[in-house]
């Protein structure tokens, strides 16, 4: 089948105590561990961007709540957005697309690999010296604080004048020495991709996620640095006193609004490409089909990419920016809607007339392209400018956008590590525990998500600390808190699912779901070395045609 | 069987030049945002030391001479190595390393001037702002390449630096080189061309 | 970009040059080094000048470090696999068998002809047309009504007309409704087209019933946005009667075309017709 030859366990086995294992982790430059560690770290930071998140939920429960004070909620929501964004969505992201890259494409490593554990540890300790202000910043009143500015940080509220203290100041720094870091990662993806690929994988015949990390890494190496740019202008007028964005001495603050968005939009889609990417690979897997479409699928991607460069001030609408640049971005946005449609529909087209099976990971893609079709939908809904002008920063924006991020990047997440968790540690998570995640997760998401329109509609502003009573938003804000439980139940199943299915879980063997990419044709772990041998690709599935040499794709190119 | 005589095809592009590439892709992003903020300022300093007042063209057009000389010393310099002539490559290197700090020290001279006989610092108004930023972070980059070529000049001096197998890699670094130079035009027509504008002679 | 199967070995590539082949990197504490200074260099702006000094000499002392790794060669530790300087011989793949697998299978694999979604778009706009003024005759009194109410897709003025003038006609109207009405009409049928033949069992019903059904639910949520006139006056039975009309007519009409199979999918071999693997090639009846 997959001929694999057995490979002497040559390497280090791995004995040893406590701080042997540590030693192990920290100084590895492996592309898997690294790869780990991120979506390990990711995930952390992803509980605690939760908590955050609750703790909103639980003030906002109730009309008139005094549970946290303004301040806090102010900490509170730029910490959830910051962190959500900075440290889950890109180091989880870049974490799957640092372990399965160099798998998918048949090579040993990364082009880099000192470089990636170098940016791995930058995001580690970005992170840390952001939730540091926790404890060691002045914040207001020279108490510490975490930064309260919100996760875009718009001027003139970052100005010396009103953000007192310097939690601002580690809000820019923590968040550039993550940047660093993911900047280092985009240049090692890029080289991997054009230099590592084994004999055969020619680009057309790259899995689809290595394509979307190509994207990714693409859109990172433009976006990530205009926002470096951006926080260091910042960091000069809160130090030196320099005048970039103070409007009482002749600053700009939309110039902040413009570099913020030109970085803020790209970054969207690489929150959402690699989900995008997940999704192409599990869908056909599990619905026994060839991917419907995949030049167009690539050429779709491209096309985000390079559309997603020209839609950043459709978040600015509301700024004033005249009718001729309202038209224009409007316009663009409406035009990103056609690739991405496009890749809906292959989604549909492969999966129509398949052998559908819905294992847990299925289950998180299902739900991705359903709930991402409706987050879409909003999407258009928000690019139309006079719609913009009456729903801009409400709680449907806040609905909008968690139904991309959360039912989208975040459901592609869920499936990607239900999918290769096997992979990576050589034993299944649980079905029946997974199940019962997808099902409360998605009930909690949908209860919390879906009254935030309605409650944005009827004129709620996100970002407020509490509401009077009379308005109509306390019905929809109590269906929101209570989804959060139902959320949280789903989340600690699933951690219970890992802890216990690391210890028993079924042993998954090389290739448990049947599939098609190079990755299955290594052990579960995989060695230190990848392959034995370096394979050789035939066509985009190179595995089906090992596993059927009487009706391989390479026939179809 | 086809096994011995496949090519291994693993290295097609060098790992060093794509990455490369992808760094001084990266680092055009950020100066784009540094020039384009520049732009959006132009003219707009109401008050404080202007653009046309403070500007002077003569020595910054020698500064900028020796910096575009410096890139095409680098290539005399890496050709001579490619040749296996390792004395007329250090001497090449040794000349555009020279050339960096006379263009550094021309900066350094031309702000101490600007500070104290124009009054213009960052704090002064949107031009001394965008001005220092701009330029000084160009400086910056220009202090990261010459330690670069100087690290790479103190290697060849201890014998360390073998032409045949370190030619490539002396190639791509001194393609960061280039690099600062080519962004030193840009810098240099915004600055000194485009935006050498009276008070309130804005695009 | 090389092919497995090009006949060129690789110039030079030998295994000293590529480590890759046979080696891993070996594992370093000065990546970690280094970004531990990095980020203590930062930390000093928003703690004391003493981190930036202390994070600057890790980072120095790191970048030394991690240099010394790369050069003058990289530091790896060797694999003792055998035979893994070799990439693995592509499988030998049977020859050529017919019919395309359901792993490959693009739905719809067979479709009506185009020009039948032409045809029965333009019956089928008739059928809807005759319904459409039986309606402006029976109950409006005016064969011009529905025909000036379809102009206000496109002409916006319609929504400022009296009732007499959307009574009586307007040649500017006219033109309007009769040429959206017509190219709307044939856009449908070549959605039939693709569509009826992926409707589990009866196409007709589906095309002829369920789609009108639908459609004019979604004309009815939509239409106050769209074509504000229409809503005012719209009788949604007739509405629905000449969706109906519409459906079954086209459908009818595609329905007796037979379906031409798709190349989509298909190897050269197949699409050049080089084995019969006994599909029809379509055609009209």
């Amino acid at each position: 089948m997959t001929s694999i030859t057995g490979h002497k366990q040559g390497s280090p086995v791995q004995p040893g105590g406590f701080w042997e294992a540590v030693a192990r982790w920290t100084l590895s430059v492996d592309h898997k561990k690294l790869g780990m560690m991120y979506i390990g770290a990711g995930l952390v930071f992803f509980l605690i961007g939760g908590l955050e998140a609750a703790f909103m939920r639980l003030q906002l429960a109730r009309a008139e709540n005094t549970i946290i004070d303004p301040e806090t909620f102010n900490q509170l929501f730029t910490m959830h957005g910051t962190t959500m964004v900075f440290l889950v969505g890109m180091p989880v992201l870049l974490g799957f697309g640092n372990f399965l890259i160099p798998l998918m494409i048949g090579a040993r490593d990364m082009a880099f690999p000192r470089l990636n554990a170098f940016g791995f540890w930058l995001f580690i300790f970005g992170g840390a010296l952001l939730y540091f202000s926790y404890i060691g910043s002045e914040g207001l009143y020279g108490a510490p604080g975490a930064p309260d500015v919100g996760w875009f940080a718009y001027a003139p509220l970052t100005s010396r004048t009103f953000s007192r203290g310097n939690s601002t100041d580690y809000w820019i720094l923590g968040i550039m020495v993550s940047g660093f870091g993911s900047m280092t990662t985009a240049i090692n993806f890029i080289a991997t991709i054009f230099c590592m690929r084994c004999p055969g994988m020619k680009f057309m015949r790259m899995p689809m996620i290595a394509w979307m990390m190509l994207v990714v890494a693409g859109l990172v190496l433009v976006a990530v640095p205009v926002l470096t740019a951006a926080q260091t202008m910042l960091l000069l007028d809160r130090s030196l006193g320099a005048h970039f964005f103070d409007p009482e001495t002749e600053g700009s603050a939309i110039l902040w609004q413009h570099l913020f968005w030109f970085f803020g939009h790209p970054e969207v889609y690489i929150l959402i490409l690699p989900a995008f990417g997940f999704v192409s690979e599990i869908l056909p897997v599990f619905s026994r089909k060839v991917i419907f479409g995949y030049a167009l699928m690539v050429a779709a991607t491209v096309g985000i990419g390079f559309i997603a460069l020209g839609v950043w001030a459709h978040h600015m609408f509301v700024v004033g920016m005249g009718p001729e640049l309202d038209a224009f971005f409007g316009a663009s946005t409406f035009l990103i809607s056609v690739p991405t449609g496009i890749k809906i529909f292959n989604w549909l087209g492969t999966m129509w007339g398949g052998r559908l099976r819905f294992a847990t990971p299925m289950l998180f893609v299902t739900g991705f392209v359903a709930m991402f079709v409706i987050g879409g939908l909003t999407g258009i809904m928000l690019a139309t400018v006079p719609m913009d002008w009456q729903l801009s920063d409400s709680y449907f924006v806040v609905g909008h956008f968690h139904y991309v991020l959360f039912g989208g990047t975040v459901f592609g997440i869920f499936a990607a590590i239900f999918y290769w968790f096997p992979k990576a540690t050589g034993r299944m998570l649980d079905e029946r525990l997974g199940k019962w995640c997808f099902w409360l997760l998605f009930i909690g998401f949908t209860l919390t998500f879906m009254p935030m329109h309605i409650s944005g509609v009827l004129g709620m502003p996100r970002r407020i600390y509490t509401y009077e009573a009379d308005r109509g938003f306390e019905i929809w804000n109590l269906i929101s808190s209570i989804g959060v439980p139902v959320q949280m139940a789903g989340v600690l199943i699933f951690l219970w699912n890992v802890v216990r299915s690391l210890r028993k879980g079924e042993v998954a063997g090389d290739d448990p779901w049947d599939a098609w990419t190079l990755e299955w044709s290594t052990t579960s772990p995989p060695p230190e070395w990848n392959f034995d041998r370096i394979p050789t690709c035939t066509s985009a599935r190179p595995l089906w045609d090992r596993k059927h040499p009487e009706d391989p794709d390479a026939h179809y190119e | 069987m086809r096994t011995t005589s496949e090519p291994i095809a693993l290295a097609r592009m060098s790992r060093a030049k794509v990455g490369m590439a992808s760094l001084i892709f990266m680092e055009s992003a950020f100066f784009a945002a540094f020039l384009v903020t520049y732009l959006y300022y132009i003219g707009k300093s109401t008050s404080g030391p202007q653009p046309i007042e403070c500007l002077d063209r003569g020595p910054v057009l020698f500064n900028s001479a020796c910096l575009i000389a410096s890139s095409f010393t680098v290539v005399l310099a890496v050709r001579a190595l490619a040749r296996g002539a390792i004395g007329l490559f250090r001497v090449w290197l040794l000349v555009t390393v020279l050339l960096g700090f006379e263009f550094l020290a021309g900066t350094a001279i031309e702000w101490s001037g600007l500070v104290t006989a124009k009054g213009l610092t960052i704090q002064s108004n949107a031009f001394g702002t965008t001005y220092y930023s701009l330029v000084g972070f160009h400086a910056f980059h220009v202090i990261v390449g010459l330690l670069m070529l100087v690290g790479i000049l103190v290697l060849s001096m201890f014998g360390c630096i073998d032409p045949r197998r370190d030619h490539a890699r002396v190639d791509v670094a001194t393609w960061y080189w280039h690099f600062v130079d080519v962004v030193w035009i840009f810098v240099f027509l915004l600055v000194y061309v485009v935006g050498r504008v009276p008070q309130g002679g804005g695009l | 970009m090389i092919d497995p199967r090009g006949r060129e070995p690789n110039e030079a590539a030998s295994a000293a040059d590529v480590p890759y082949l046979r080696a891993i990197p070996r594992p370093t504490p000065w990546p970690i080094v280094t970004a531990f200074g990095c980020t203590l260099l930062f930390a000093g702006i928003v703690t004391h000048i003493f981190v930036s000094v202390v994070g600057g000499a890790c980072a120095i002392i790191g970048l030394i470090g991690w240099f010394r790794d790369v050069f003058p060669h990289e530091a790896v530790e060797e694999i003792p696999v055998v035979g893994c300087e070799v990439p693995l011989p592509p499988p030998e793949f049977a020859a050529q068998t017919a019919g395309v697998r359901e792993t490959r299978r693009v739905v719809p694999e067979a479709i009506h002809p185009y020009r039948s979604g032409v045809l029965g778009g333009i019956v089928g706009a008739v059928a809807m047309a005759i319904v459409a003024c039986a309606w402006g005759l029976i109950d409006e009194r005016s064969i011009w009504m529905p025909i000036n109410l379809l102009a206000g897709i496109l002409v916006p003025s319609v929504g400022d007309a009296s009732i007499e003038q959307l009574k009586s006609f307007n040649g500017a109207w006219f033109a309007a409704a009769a040429v959206s009405h017509a190219v709307l009409s044939v856009l449908v049928g070549l959605v039939f087209v693709v569509a009826l033949p992926m409707m589990p069992r009866r196409p007709l019903l589906a095309g002829g019933l369920i789609a009108p059904v639908l459609w004019t639910g979604i004309a009815w949520a939509t239409l106050r946005v769209v074509n504000p006139t229409l809503e005012q006056y719209i009788s949604w039975p007739w509405f629905l009667a000449s969706q109906f009309a519409f459906g079954f007519s086209c459908g009818a009409i595609i329905a007796r075309f037979n379906l031409v199979r798709l190349q989509v999918g298909q190897s050269i071999a197949q699409r050049l017709d080089l084995d019969s693997s006994g599909d029809s090639n379509g055609g009209a009846s």
